[in-house]
């Protein structure tokens, strides 16, 4: 077994006690600073950056994973607390994690996030352990009219994400879609929807999004609830470990949305958050626990954090064989790899075997030891929900504005922020969810530059998107998930049509 | 007035010799502004500058990442800086060659509202095609062109790759069709899935594929043929003058004490004399050539002159 | 229409208007923002299918988000559960304190502003009094003093330059 024989090699090397140090260090990191509402990986690597000179080439690669998948894990408990969402993957932890935490179970939400992240991320290890090769070839047979079918995929997903009315969740990535659309176009550089604002030149920077639409709107409604008593449920804060049922009604899920998110991290840009949108929107239907779903299901904490985690191991791949970085952060991996003259590309697995080996030991590793670090931290997190809201939420607006600040050291971004949670909670008094909003304004700019680009190689031909095997069958697919989601949509509203008496809620 | 020039040329004649003193210019700490988002080559050579300013010069530097709007959020923001040498940018032909033709509402002046300091290198592009298509030759390249088209990546609008392009169309006589992508590391996986005939991108960077046979140079932009790749010919032998490269170099706001600008010259020359720093920019495909702060300011006007007649055909502001 | 009206008449006299009422607002907002589109993606060009102009992309979401604010409008006014009732005072609250922090942070410094900006967001809950709050602003600001500054070393001024 020659993988086995490299595993057993590359796990030599992750266990190297400095390497240990390293990667113990990169997780602790990543977790503290991913918990800053705002503060994500990107800005985690970029601060432990300049350590990393003074590091072997393996070492240096071994924290700075521990460091991205550390913020990953982080992100989430800022999701799961307080709502605020620092990537669009875990926007989607929220839908469940955040009315878990309302209902005094946020212990047992931190749990599910903590496994479902392991368990993702042993999944996406061995995928990318086995399958690497076949992964990177995967990714080669994907041109711009694969990209644009996958993306649509993604985005009819997100659709369903939403609890509310289809129609809204579809409008929103509607919406989403269209507000990606400001600032420079990419094909032509012609500026668009700008006012002249060269800041807006770039677009909006996603973490404004997110951090106006959920983090501040949210607050907005918090405020008045929350001096009124309603949010004061019971919290057992010993208990965060999930019931046998709970234990039980985890396991498919987690093992689901691995799966998912593996064969999606491997596309580079679109695996996360395709990954995490497709993987709930299928949970939701097939769960027998579907009708909880956006109302404190523990799987539908499980199955994204699982799907987004696998796909971080498996978004590696492409980041080192073909040097297509999928993320900023990604973008940053390739930069440290840079310093030590390693390029990355086909020969990186031949030539730096020992390093590429070692990453996928490392990951094993780093991801036990962030569930050693994190379950006895969950206590710790927990109680932060005890101090009382008066002292929290001003501290968090403080945050979010530094958090903000921070992404460019331009205050532009703080009034953005402004306008987009002032949007966001106006779309919470008209019952829009933020969410597929989102995932839409994520995915908008990757699917417009696909498409154009697919057109203009196909020479202006449209039909190229149903006869290259790989898109048409995408294509397909989404459009019989179209159909059935509409199908249901009538259904349940002939059905509610036949009982007239429906209560108002 | 008059004084004043004649102090600061003065103080320049007796600054005359080479990196005369090379140190600390100032007690605060120095902030390097970089146009680009963390982890890209040019944060890495600030992030080099920064650590050799610390530990050889007692320099405290920090490494201030203000991406955005192809580099003028950068520019803009250094331009309004005290000029006291704590705010220094590290300028490229985005913000400082590029944009002050695309853009015509260009919130500063590249030359009026900068001290330019000192010039620190530049990588070369090269034009790259499919291995399998049996072109090995420009001559290869302007027939493949004319008979069935040619369709090349670069890595975005009005990047250099783009520009360069731009050049060799004007300079060969074809035309060929322009896909732009978001970093050069796209485009080649789509050239890699046969999606695209040809890319433009930095001939460092492609060492493995050039090795693994999965790409072919065709020539190369620079003024003479690069040491590393000895033996890819250059445009200019090809009988067609295409020179464009991508330049890096420190500037700060305008009006900054000329002896202070001579230290901040003789100090990043001194850096850049260093055996690992000359190693560390080998391996990001930059050679650096030494200019006087006079040299690199003409340099500087000198690239906006000559490119500005390609970036207007390649009309990178819509349209 | 005249059902609608007729439902909002009924309403009026009770506490909560009903949520028909806020539900076709966003539909509305939603419909002339992607109208705003349509139009801009026109002014910029669509381009042929070939070389898809800079425009074609916002016209084809604009109509299409244009369409699905329609049927949401539609839906909606069918909704007769009770609206939210908006907390007006926290909305301003929680925009000023993003406004002060954006007014001050670059001019009296991150340690100031942080100040002003805890203060501004403490505002709308009188459940903590105004000592309190001078003393949470004064927390806050010199934690996220040591926490951003100190110990992840972001390139903000703690303080006004003295210059």
């Amino acid at each position: 077994m020659d993988i086995l024989y490299s595993f057993g090699n590359g796990l030599l090397v992750a266990l190297e006690p400095a390497n240990l140090l390293y990667c113990f260090v990169g997780v602790f990191l990543g977790t503290f600073i991913g918990v800053l509402p705002g503060i994500g990986s990107m800005a985690a690597i970029s601060m432990i950056l300049p350590l990393t000179f003074y590091l072997e080439p393996t070492s240096a690669l071994v924290m700075i994973a521990g460091v991205y998948y550390g913020a990953e894990y982080g992100g989430s408990i800022a999701s799961i607390l307080m709502n605020i969402p620092g990537t669009p993957s875990s926007s989607i932890t929220c839908i469940d994690g955040y009315p878990m935490a309302r209902d005094g179970r946020a212990g047992i939400a931190l749990f599910a996030s903590a496994i479902a992240s392991f368990g993702g991320g042993i999944m996406g290890m061995i995928v990318m352990a086995i399958l690497a090769p076949a992964l990177a070839q995967l990714a080669l047979n994907f041109g711009p009219t694969e990209y644009f079918a996958v993306i649509l995929l993604g985005l009819v997903a997100a659709s369903a994400v939403s609890n509310g009315s289809p129609i809204k969740g579809i409008a929103m990535v509607a919406a989403g879609l269209m507000f990606g659309t400001v600032g420079v176009d990419i094909t032509t550089g012609a500026e668009r929807f700008t006012m002249g604002v060269p800041e807006l030149r770039d677009g909006v920077h996603l973490v404004i999004v997110a951090m106006g639409l959920f983090g501040v709107g949210e607050l907005i409604v918090s405020i008045r609830a929350n001096a009124k008593g309603e949010h004061d449920n019971e919290i057992d804060y010993a208990n965060f470990y999930p019931s046998k049922a709970e234990w039980k009604a985890m396991v498919a899920p987690i093992f689901r949305g691995s799966g998912i998110g593996s064969f999606f991290g491997a596309l580079p840009g679109t695996g996360q958050t395709v990954a995490s949108a497709v993987a709930y929107a299928i949970e939701k239907k097939v769960s027998p626990n579907r009708a909880k779903f956006g109302k404190g299901a523990i799987e539908g904490v499980a199955v994204p954090e699982a799907a987004n985690n696998s796909a971080t191991q498996t978004a590696f791949i492409p980041t080192l064989t073909l040097g297509v970085p999928g993320s900023a952060s990604m973008a940053l991996v390739i930069g440290a790899l840079m310093m030590y003259g390693i390029v990355p590309g086909p020969r990186l697995l031949v030539d730096h075997a020992d390093l590429f080996w070692g990453l996928v030991a490392s990951f094993l590793i780093g991801n036990v030891l962030l569930l050693i670090l994190n379950i006895p931290l969950i206590g710790l997190w927990v109680k932060l929900l005890k101090i009382p809201y008066r002292y929290m939420y001003p501290t968090i607006i403080v945050l979010i504005c530094v958090g903000v600040y921070s992404l460019n050291n331009n205050v532009f971004d703080v009034w953005l922020t402004l306008v987009f949670g002032w949007a966001g909670y106006l779309m919470r008094l008209f019952r829009f969810e933020p969410a597929p909003f989102l995932i839409g304004f994520v995915l908008g700019p990757m699917m417009e530059e696909q498409l154009r680009r697919a057109m203009l190689l196909s020479r202006g031909d449209a039909t190229v998107f149903l006869t290259r095997p790989i898109s048409g069958t995408l294509i397909v697919i989404t459009a019989l998930l179209l159909v059935y989601a509409f199908y249901s949509a009538m259904r349940q509203r002939r059905a509610g049509q036949n009982s007239p008496s429906t209560p108002e809620a | 007035m008059k004084h004043l020039l004649a102090l600061g040329a003065a103080s320049l004649l007796f600054a005359a010799p080479a990196y005369a003193d090379p140190g600390k210019w100032t007690d605060e700490p120095v902030r390097i502004v970089v146009t680009f988002p963390p982890g890209g080559t040019s944060d890495l050579i600030a992030r080099v500058l920064a650590q050799y300013f610390e530990s050889e010069f007692g320099q405290k530097a920090v490494v201030d990442n203000r991406p955005g709007a192809g580099g003028t959020v950068s520019a803009d923001f250094v331009a309004d800086q005290d000029p006291d040498g704590t705010t220094l940018i590290l300028g490229n032909n985005a913000p400082f060659t590029i944009a002050p033709t695309q853009f015509e509402d260009l919130p500063y002046d590249p030359m009026g509202d900068f001290t330019h300091i000192a010039y620190l290198g530049a990588s070369t592009p090269a034009l790259f095609v499919q291995p399998s298509s049996g072109i090995t030759s420009l001559e290869g390249y302007i027939e493949r062109a004319n008979t069935d088209g040619i369709t090349y990546g670069s890595s975005g609008v009005g990047s250099i790759t783009h520009i360069l392009g731009q050049a060799v169309d004007v300079s060969l006589g074809i035309e060929q069709i322009h896909v732009p992508y978001q970093g050069s590391a796209p485009a080649i996986q789509d050239f890699r899935a046969g999606v695209l005939e040809a890319y433009y991108d930095m001939v460092a960077l492609n060492g493995d594929l050039i090795t693994e046979g999965e790409t072919q140079p065709i020539a190369l932009a620079s003024p003479e043929r690069s040491p590393l790749f000895p033996e890819i010919p250059t445009f200019r032998e090809l009988g067609h003058d295409i020179v464009i490269e991508n330049w890096t170099g420190v500037s700060g706001p305008a009006g900054m004490d000329p002896e202070m600008v001579q230290t901040i010259h003789d100090t990043i020359e001194a850096i850049m004399q260093m055996e690992p720093v000359i190693e560390q920019l080998a391996k990001f495909g930059i050679a650096h050539t030494e200019m006087s702060s006079e040299e690199f300011t003409s340099f500087v006007d000198g690239t906006i002159t000559t490119w500005a007649p390609l970036i207007k055909a390649a009309n990178v502001n819509g349209g | 229409m005249r059902e609608f009206l007729l439902r909002l008449q009924q309403h009026a006299k009770e506490k909560h208007a009903p949520h028909a009422y806020f539900g076709a607002l966003g539909g509305a907002g939603f419909l002339v923002l992607s109208i705003i589109f349509i139009v801009g993606g026109f002014e910029l060009g669509v381009g042929s299918p070939r070389r898809l102009g800079t425009g074609a992309f916002p016209v084809i979401t604009g109509f299409i988000l244009a369409l699905l604010s329609m049927g949401v409008i539609a839906a909606d006014l069918r909704d007769t559960t009770d609206a939210e009732k908006p907390d007006w005072i926290s909305f301003v609250a929680i925009g000023g304190a993003l406004a002060v922090f954006a007014l001050t942070v670059g001019r009296i410094g991150l340690v100031p502003g942080i100040f002003l900006t805890t203060i501004t967001a403490s505002l709308p809950d009188p459940s903590l009094r105004f000592p309190g709050k001078l003393g949470l602003a004064a927390l806050v600001s010199l934690a996220c003093w040591g926490l951003f500054i100190g110990l992840i070393g972001l390139p903000f001024d703690a303080f006004m330059r003295l210059n």
